[in-house]
């Protein structure tokens, strides 16, 4: 993970930026943080103009600053790369949100909030996004955490050593300052519960709870198997000492090619384990986690397994894991139009002795979830059926977005949920407000 | 023709430059011990710091400089409200003396300043007594408070004159008079020198200017605890000016002595296009504050090279070759129009060029938004090239001449029924 920017080495960055015509990074941003425009402001020395654009377009700019994949986005689309390389759009955007705190730069007026409770379920990114601008515009906003503390995937969800939490509270700071209130410890679990705020004077509800259970790959696994999503939250709660122990000098192996599987991996690595393995099941350019995160997950020493099936794990006679039988594979002849698939190499079997296993392969809803929302459709893998252009869903008061919507994707997608709902609930809201006149 | 048939001397007032590279009067020649590592590095001479004659004590103001930046550049200018040496004069002249012994193939030249004749005249015998080759005269410190000093004297022409006859009279090496920009014709000055007896000019000091504000105190930089002051701007950003004044004194056939350009240099370019406006010699001292000493070998290196590509074997060749072609505006050929060419093989797709001709061109882009890239519209270009200057790419701008018979559309009229309400008489001129 390499350094923050300070603020000569942002300085210098942004000079370099061509300040396109019609630029093409702003467009290459899911949440329209508006690099093109920011940077601009910065390299004409309007620091604090820079500073509100980002966070008027985007409440978590400093979390998609550090978080989102870049080189898949904005930086993607930056002219500067057929010069020489893109702009470090999201080192510049993490470096201007943290500088407003340096400089004691408060983005926003405290708004008045006149209009309707409204209610929001779940503190993620998509939660925070959508109770911001909901307070923005003048509703009096709850958002319900079942957890201690507000922040959802971006608190329990990263390592602390990618995305540190100094700067979600700076951003939390900025949201309560905008008067979201918070009711953390406030686990909405009973049947109808989400539905049911309706009737306890929310006028509209937004659902964000994200995907907290994890996919798994082999059934029955034995002690010592881990899925990322229980690994990574112990790494944030009172359990952080005894996973570290846990993994302390053992040998680890984490499978998966995803951003949340590095993570893990580059977890186990900073615990300390003798040896981290990364078993991925296709190529290393097939991994869909971005590169940046591959390098420097290799630079924590990890050891990539690429082309390898996980098939069965081993235990010894107490039922604890002793390793993980796996298949080499190779990839299916190019049919030029699919992406190459892992084949399986006939009596390539063979065993990787390992303590401990972390299951990342992705995350999914629970099976129990609409249990919340009974009237809220959902389709067969429990994700909730809104249209991303309103974020409404079969009941008109209830919205929703983020990965409990779009499945596993992207921070900067949750926060641009949370804007797209708001602006829906706000119309619906008014819409009401007609009638009732 | 290669490296070794350049010849890279230059006879300037009688005495031979193994180069053209000195350093000038300031920071970067304030003791032997900097000037020494000077020469070890290449530089073919030095103007020292203007000396002083111990009658009034020099403090240099603290702190004493001021940067001024653009983007990523530090340092295009530099903001200096230094004095004089503030060395004792034995000091500086126990200098003198090593420098001659350890660099016997080195110009010395002694950069003074009086208050008063005798003070001029007592310094200039200082100078030549203890091994000084030449004398540089500075007119030109924009630090002066007092009247008669400095500036002030570059200001007050007679006073030029003056002061150069009375050094004339009691020394016999060549002596420079160094010009102030700070004026509006420097022709007239150096006229004044030179009818005092100056053997050459040297130009430009710093420009007087102001670099910006302390936005913190409300105080211009550099602060000197809360006052400030009109000072010596230098730096890239004054090479335009001082390359105008060269060239004006070597166009000057009164003038016809020999030029020391000083103003902004710090790469062989620079201080070619000195050289091709008339200098004969150059001077500097930003470019050392910026970057150290070693940049001489980049000037000579580059100067070289040219040298061979253009096959000119011999610098004093290249003295003014520039000046033939330097004319007033109103005898350009302007029945001979032009455009700019776009080689879009190398676009990088920024529409810089767009936003700009747009908002200060003749709007002669189209952008096509699915390309990422302009659509040049050739009769309505104004071919003043402000796309080539904000464009990335190398070369992917040119300018073309076009057709003689080619016009170029007027500017559009937004609406042309408008015409019928206006008030308007042609313009008659009545004094004939």
């Amino acid at each position: 993970m390499d350094k923050r920017f300070d603020y000569s080495q942002a300085a210098a960055e942004a000079d370099r930026c061509l300040l396109c015509h019609d630029a093409p990074c702003s467009k290459g941003c899911p949440a329209n943080t508006d690099p093109g425009k920011f940077i601009r402001k910065f390299k004409l020395k309007n620091i604090k103009g820079a500073i509100r654009t980002i966070k008027e377009n985007n409440i978590m700019g400093g979390a998609c600053g550090v978080l989102c994949p870049t080189s898949k986005l904005c930086e993607k689309e930056c002219c500067s790369s057929e010069l020489d390389r893109p702009i470090r759009i999201g080192k510049i955007q993490e470096f201007l949100v943290r500088y407003g705190k340096d400089i004691e730069f408060q983005v926003f007026e405290k708004p008045e909030a006149l209009l309707e409770k409204v209610a929001v379920i779940g503190s993620g990114p998509a939660g925070l996004s959508c109770g911001a601008e909901l307070a923005k515009k003048g509703y009096q906003v709850t958002v319900f955490e079942k957890e201690s503390e507000p922040g959802g995937v971006l608190r329990y969800g990263v390592p602390a050593y990618r995305f540190d939490k100094e700067l979600l509270s700076q951003e939390l700071d900025d949201i309560k300052h905008l008067g979201v209130k918070f009711e953390c410890d406030c686990d909405i679990k009973n049947p109808g519960e989400a539905e049911e705020l309706l009737n306890k004077g929310f006028k509209a509800v937004f659902i964000a709870t994200g995907l907290w259970d994890a996919a798994t790959i082999l059934s029955n696994p034995p002690d010592g198997v881990y899925n990322s999503v229980e690994f990574l939250l112990n790494s944030h709660t009172e359990q952080m000492d005894i996973l570290n122990n846990e993994v302390k000098n053992k040998k680890v192996a984490v499978i998966g090619g995803g951003s949340v599987a590095m993570d893990c991996a580059g977890l186990a690595s900073k615990f300390q384990a003798s040896d981290v393995y990364l078993v991925y099941r296709r190529s290393f350019c097939q991994m869909p986690a971005e590169k940046d995160e591959l390098f420097d997950t290799l630079e924590d020493n990890v050891h990539f397994m690429i082309l390898n099936q996980p098939k069965e794990y081993i235990k010894d006679q107490d039922g604890r894991l002793t390793g993980i039988k796996l298949i080499r594979t190779r990839l299916s002849d190019p049919d030029g139009t699919n992406r190459r698939s892992p084949v399986e190499i006939k009596d390539s079997q063979w065993v990787l002795d390992v303590d401990l296993v972390v299951e990342a392969i992705g995350n999914k809803a629970f099976d129990n979830s609409n249990d919340l929302y009974p009237d809220v459709d959902v389709d067969d893998k429990n994700l909730i059926k809104a249209s991303l252009d309103d974020c409404q869903t079969s009941n008109k008061a209830i919205f929703a977005g983020g990965d409990i919507v779009r499945g596993p994707s992207l921070v900067v997608n949750a926060v641009q949920d949370g804007k797209t709902a708001a602006d829906a609930m706000d119309s619906y809201l008014k819409k009401g407000r007609t009638n009732n006149e | 023709m290669n490296k070794n048939s350049i010849d890279l001397s230059i006879d300037f007032c009688g005495v031979n430059f193994k180069n053209p590279f000195l350093l000038s009067s300031s920071p970067v020649s304030n003791s032997a011990e900097m000037v020494a590592r000077s020469f070890d590095a290449g530089w073919s001479g030095v103007v020292f710091k203007t000396l002083n004659s111990d009658t009034v004590p020099i403090i240099h103001p603290s702190p004493r400089m001021y940067g001024y930046g653009y983007g990523r550049k530090k340092l295009v200018g530099l903001q200096n409200v230094e004095m004089i040496s503030d060395r004792p004069l034995k000091d500086n002249l126990a200098d003198f003396l090593y420098l001659k012994k350890k660099y016997p193939g080195h110009v010395l030249i002694s950069s003074i300043m009086g208050f008063s004749n005798d003070e001029w005249a007592y310094l200039a015998k200082a100078s030549e007594d203890n091994g000084a080759d030449m004398l540089e005269l500075n007119f030109s410190c924009p630090h002066m408070a007092v009247e008669g000093a400095g500036h002030h004297v570059g200001q007050a022409f007679d006073l030029i004159e003056k002061f150069t006859t009375t050094v004339k009279e009691c020394v016999s090496i060549p002596v420079i008079a160094k010009m102030t920009p700070n004026i509006t014709d420097m022709t007239e000055p150096a006229i004044y020198a030179k009818n005092g007896g100056a053997d050459a000019i040297s130009a430009i000091n710093t420009v007087s200017g102001i670099s910006g504000i302390d936005l913190d105190a409300i105080v211009p930089t550099p602060n000197i605890f809360g006052l400030s002051s009109n000072s010596g701007t230098s730096g890239p950003v004054i090479k335009p000016i001082g390359l105008r004044f060269i060239s004006d004194m070597a166009k000057c056939d009164e003038l016809s002595l020999p030029l020391s350009g000083i103003g902004g240099i710090e790469t062989w370019i620079d201080a070619l296009e000195y050289i091709l406006l008339g200098a004969s010699t150059i001077q500097v001292t930003t470019g050392i504050i910026h970057y150290g000493y070693d940049i001489v070998e980049d000037m000579i290196e580059g100067l070289t090279d040219f040298m061979v590509e253009k096959k000119i074997a011999k610098l004093s060749d290249l003295v003014g070759k520039a000046l033939g072609s330097l004319k007033t505006t109103d005898q350009f050929d302007l029945k001979r129009q032009g455009c700019s060419v776009y080689d879009l093989e190398k676009c990088v797709g920024c529409g810089q060029c767009y936003t700009v001709c747009k908002d200060a061109g003749g709007f002669a882009l189209e952008w096509d938004e699915k390309k990422r890239q302009p659509v040049l519209i050739e009769d309505k270009c104004l071919s003043c090239m402000i796309c080539s200057f904000v464009c990335p790419v190398k070369d992917l701008i040119t300018f073309k001449e076009m057709p003689e018979n080619w016009k170029r559309e007027d500017a559009v009229v937004m609406d042309e029924s408008l015409k019928t309400k206006i008030k308007y008489e042609p313009f008659k001129n009545f004094i004939k």
